[in-house]
């Protein structure tokens, strides 16, 4: 590190590196790479002492912010750390049973004629 | 559409009863544009705009264009995107993402664009050069798209039909002139959209039955 890395222009952004937080892993442990629109809702189930333990703080936030149903891009955006580090963190609370992925049509089945005129009346309502 | 409902309805005997059906369906509406186009001016029009943080593979696409000079280790770069949520009804959010239209950012773009419902392509007259990867984008993809002209105050007055030909668009691909800081404006150009993308779906629809008739006589 030269000298001069010591003084960081504020907007530098945070001085933690992005991956520093999941202890440097960059991809999510097993399991499917989540959609942005992917919901997530915690399952309520209590972890066990020792698993606590193991989570840091932005598990904890992110755990909290799961008690309602909440897509992965407004995750990210609430708790303002980039989407592939929220992806990882997500990953370890789904192998522990905290959170779970919402099954959902796929996007393709998702909207009929009927949800698209659903949309049209919203829109105009605005 | 069968093998959907009965995904959803075995996962409800395995998980929890909060997560056995979604509250809401989340649909999702791509901004396109060049820089400076005013996706983010469009977005906050219409919702409240938050910044979405992704970490990105620094591929050679942006040598040249980002600043490498020391740090020869790097190998991500932070790129931002701005999104909105609508929430239309009791059950639906129509989410908007901006799209960085660049060439330089379409690594990104196949994951943005999976499961969008359509896509607004903002057109600055002065550039238009810069909705070219944007189009090219869509039509390859079959998605449907509507060009928004954005009306800036010091644009010189083209006829909309002079922009279409300069765009080369195919006949059924709606252009609008719009004020990306008006919500009217704005609410116009989606409804224009989502129109677009129902007459496609009947039309399509349409087809299907035509084309199993035919293979019944």
């Amino acid at each position: 590190m030269s000298p001069d890395d010591k003084w960081r222009h504020r907007e530098a952004g945070p001085v933690v590196r992005p991956y520093a937080v999941t202890g440097g892993r960059t991809a999510p442990d097993g399991g499917d790479v989540l959609d942005l629109l992917a919901v997530i809702v915690a399952t309520g189930q209590p972890a066990s002492a020792e698993d606590a333990a193991r989570l840091t703080p932005e598990h904890r936030k992110l755990l909290s912010l799961c008690r309602r149903q909440i897509t992965l891009a407004d995750l990210a955006a609430d708790i303002a750390l980039p989407l592939g580090v929220v992806r990882v963190l997500l990953a370890d609370l789904t192998q522990l049973g905290a959170v779970t992925v919402v099954r959902q049509r796929p996007p393709d089945q998702r909207t009929g004629t009927d949800v698209l005129q659903e949309i049209l009346n919203g829109l105009r309502a605005l | 559409m069968a093998s959907a409902r009965s995904d959803i309805a075995s996962s409800a005997s395995t998980a929890s009863p909060s997560a056995a059906s979604p509250s809401f369906i989340a649909h999702k509406i791509l901004i396109a544009g060049g820089f400076g186009s005013g996706k983010t001016t469009l977005v906050g029009a219409i919702s409240e705009v938050r910044p979405l943080r992704t970490e990105e593979t620094l591929t050679t696409a942006s040598i040249g264009l980002d600043d490498l000079t020391g740090i020869d280790g790097k190998t991500t770069t932070t790129v931002a995107l701005d999104f909105g949520r609508i929430t239309l009804g009791t059950q639906i959010v129509l989410y908007l993402f901006g799209m960085p239209g660049q060439e330089r950012f379409s690594f990104m773009w196949d994951e943005l664009s999976y499961g969008a419902l359509g896509a607004v392509i903002l057109a600055d007259v002065r550039r238009l050069d810069d909705c070219f990867p944007s189009v090219n984008y869509f039509e390859t993809l079959r998605l449907p798209f509507v060009v928004a002209v954005n009306c800036f105050d010091d644009s010189p007055l083209y006829e909309p039909e002079e922009v279409r030909m300069a765009l080369d668009l195919d006949a059924d691909t709606p252009l609008v002139l719009c004020d990306a800081r008006d919500v009217g404006s704005v609410k116009q150009v989606l409804i224009t959209l989502v129109e677009t993308i129902a007459g496609r779906r009947s039309a399509a629809a349409s087809q299907a039955r035509l084309a199993a008739s035919a293979g019944r006589s």
